[in-house]
């Protein structure tokens, strides 16, 4: 399987960090890193990425109006964007899925698991 | 399964971890025995081959080390020394078995095989995993009650995966178990096995995956989130925390990111305490009632994102408290009394618990529920209402109504405070005995509804702490669970005299760790000044300083009745009996040489809190 290159959003640089760690541990993919959702855009447009774990909750651009903002721009429309959020109520989970993200990855997560989540969301082969 | 190999000749190292390896044993290999302590107490074995010979450490100290800090891992000695000195020796600092070089690689792989088995869950009788149970001795298998009714080769099978039930079986070692040599079995024969086997589980109700594919390795029982227990397991320390797909992980990838969140964490850390600050600063607006929305808005966001950190980091406990706090803080009704001080105890709990994690808990794939206290007692009034009454100061607790289901409880998660109300003395001080083994850590509190000595003794040897049922509220059982908890040093006032300014000057350094709010005065001219508009928690005096001596001020001050209470400590260079003597008389409460070490003297400034705080909890 060829090398994905992740972007992840999130104010938590412990996250960031840990993030790209372990997704590079576990599956040797790229990993870039945006710690708020303007930022996020920049780098979204500029680089070409496969997928995009947002963090539902930031302060002053939040998760969910980085994702509108997203989806304005002919060059990061088409990305996949999954959330990342610690609430797990179904009712939520039905509101993020309404709006049009491709999935909903529950804080916490073990890192290295990742891929394997990214990849079943987004119906990757991962290679055994 | 994991094996730690500590042992310093390379040439063993190779074979040793080819052969393990090649038995599916994951090996870590260290070479001395100060790596060998640190590996054996950090990670998570289910047995330890060791040399008698290693630098640093020996074998035998070491192993007495581990047994000494009540590591009941299975250890087996590697030596070139054959005489039955060395064997009693090795045996008596507490290794389970001993085998001489040069070795049969096969028979140390056999015994070790036997000693896993030995020590595992089903030593021998019923073997179980979930619902399922397998009798041996008949033969009989049933699913939840339900017998199955099994072919030779699948009841083998099935014997196979329960004998080593955290092991992925590979088709191949399937087939080397089962079929023998001239049997030439195809591959396929495995699979049909499996499938036919599957299909009368799911019949007599199991799950369609209880027997787990991990697609390139082979099959496994799927594990569960209740962890079946049915004895108190010597295991709490080494019990394997990772499931069956974490350990199927490369092993080595797994350590390296353990390793990896460990240094992250020494950054984080200082992060989440500076969030837990402001957390205290909106609960303290809100005692004063001027949270305004903004920083209740703030303390929510932070609360969030604590979840999502914490967890990420393996602190389930944090995670939980943080979760906790999300609510309270979105809620409307933050600001009724009973709220305040959930939140309060919450914060606390929360700060303490980020505090006091130095390294990361080792990483569990089943998110299990944490739990701030754990209620032993058949006696569901009683512990209701005391869960409510927990719940109510944002407590959370779980309830066992007998000591298997605690012992379960503990091998999942891990309270903060025990509160033990058995009414049976046998069972009460087995409980007793096993947590002072297993948690020495984790206070008890038990409720005894008979004042007599012998039930005070008991408790007290065990380390607990006694409360008479008939002479307390629910409400003074959660505060007293809640002061084991926590330190009483939280923001405790102590005042320090001494002439000496370099000490005085490191005081606050040196103390830190404990939050105790720090005053110093080096002239005791200005002691009651001083004393009067600080009024401490505690008085830390010295002797010796010119014009009026410690001694003095001590006596000063409990010719006062107002403050008889104040605990005073003495802490000076001399060591005789006799000054020792007249500091006592004067009225000290402890007395320690110099030089003082910072944890010896936080510990006995905080045992003497201890004793003002319950007094003061008494008699309010």
């Amino acid at each position: 399987m060829e090398v994905k290159r992740v972007l992840i959003i999130d104010d938590e640089e412990s996250i960031q960090t840990v993030v790209k760690f372990g997704i590079a541990m576990a599956a040797g993919w790229e990993v870039l890193t945006a710690s708020s959702g303007p930022q996020g855009i920049d780098t979204a447009q500029s680089e070409s990425i496969d997928v995009i774990l947002l963090d539902v909750m930031m302060p002053e651009m939040d998760g969910i109006a980085t994702f509108h903002a997203l989806k304005t721009y002919p060059e990061t429309e088409e990305i996949p964007v999954i959330f990342l959020t610690a609430k797990a109520q179904t009712a939520e989970k039905n509101h993020f899925n309404d709006l049009g993200v491709s999935g909903v990855i529950t804080k916490p997560f073990n890192s290295l698991d990742l891929p394997g989540q990214i990849s079943k969301i987004l119906h990757w082969e991962l290679q055994s | 399964m994991k094996i730690l190999l500590i042992e310093d000749d390379e040439a063993i190292i190779s074979l040793l971890t080819k052969s393990l390896t090649a038995h599916r044993y994951v090996v870590d290999a260290v070479r001395d025995g100060e790596m060998g302590w640190v590996y054996g107490t950090t990670f998570e074995y289910d047995l330890i081959v060791m040399d008698i010979m290693l630098p640093k450490v020996d074998g035998i100290t070491l192993c007495q080390r581990f047994r000494a800090e009540e590591y009941t891992i299975p250890i087996v000695l590697l030596t070139a020394q054959d005489s039955s000195t060395a064997k009693i020796q090795g045996l008596n600092a507490g290794a389970d078995d001993y085998v001489i070089k040069p070795f049969d690689v096969e028979e140390l792989i056999a015994r070790i095989r036997a000693l896993l088995r030995r020590c595992s869950a089903t030593p021998s009788l019923l073997m179980s995993w979930g619902d399922l149970l397998l009798d041996p001795v008949t033969c009989e298998v049933t699913y939840n009650g339900q017998p199955l009714n099994l072919t030779t080769k699948e009841y083998e099978l099935i014997e196979l995966l329960l004998q080593d039930s955290r092991h992925v079986m590979s088709n191949d070692e399937i087939l080397d178990r089962l079929w023998s040599s001239d049997e030439f079995p195809a591959e396929a024969t495995v699979r049909s096995h499996i499938r036919r086997l599957r299909y009368k589980l799911q019949e007599a109700g199991a799950p369609h995956d209880f027997i787990g594919t991990l697609y390139g390795r082979g099959y496994y029982l799927k594990s569960f989130d209740q962890p079946i227990a049915p004895l108190p397991q010597p295991s709490l320390k080494t019990a394997p925390s990772l499931t069956t797909l974490d350990a199927s992980r490369d092993s080595t990838q797994t350590l390296q990111y353990t390793a990896f969140l460990n240094e992250t964490w020494l950054t984080t850390q200082p992060h989440c305490l500076a969030q837990v600050e402001i957390l205290f600063q909106a609960v303290q607006a809100l005692q004063a009632n001027v949270l305004t929305e903004p920083l209740q808005q703030q303390a929510h966001h932070i609360a969030h994102k604590l979840v999502g950190t914490l967890g990420v980091f393996g602190l389930t406990q944090g995670e939980h408290l943080a979760r906790r706090l999300e609510d309270l803080f979105s809620g409307a009704q933050l600001r009724q009394p009973e709220q305040v001080i959930a939140l309060e105890n919450l914060v606390s709990l929360l700060q303490q618990e980020i505090q006091s994690t130095l390294t990361l808990p080792r990483r569990s794939a089943v998110a299990q529920y944490s739990l701030a206290m754990l209620i032993i007692d058949a006696d569901a009034g009683f512990t209701q209402a005391l869960a409510e009454t927990a719940s109510q100061c944002g407590i959370k607790s779980a309830i066992a109504p007998t000591l298997e289901v605690a012992y379960q409880s503990l091998a999942s998660s891990t309270p903060n405070v025990i509160v033990l109300r058995l009414s049976d003395p046998t069972q009460r001080r087995e409980c007793l005995q096993t947590l002072a083994d297993y948690l020495p850590k984790i206070p008890i509190l038990t409720v005894a509804n008979q004042d007599t000595l012998d039930q005070r003794l008991e408790v007290s040897r065990w380390g607990g702490t006694f409360l008479l049922e008939q002479s307390v509220t629910f409400e003074q059982i959660v505060t007293y669970a809640v002061g084991l908890v926590q330190p009483p040093s939280a923001d405790a006032k102590v005042m320090f005299v001494d002439d000496d300014d370099l000490w005085l000057r490191s005081l606050p350094a040196l103390l830190e760790p404990w939050r105790f709010k720090v005053t110093t005065l080096s002239d005791p001219q200005q002691f009651w000044n001083v004393l009067q508009s600080v009024s401490p928690d505690a008085l830390v005096l010295d002797i010796k300083m010119p014009d009026i001596d410690g001694l003095e001020l001590c006596q000063v001050l409990r010719s006062d009745p107002q403050w008889q209470q104040l605990p005073v400590l003495f802490v000076s260079a001399l060591e005789d009996a006799k000054t020792q003597n007249k500091a006592f008389v004067v009225g000290a409460d402890d007395y320690l040489c110099k030089p003082v070490m910072g944890d010896d003297l936080a510990g006995r400034i905080l045992n003497r809190l201890r004793r003002i705080k319950s007094f003061t909890n008494r008699s309010s």
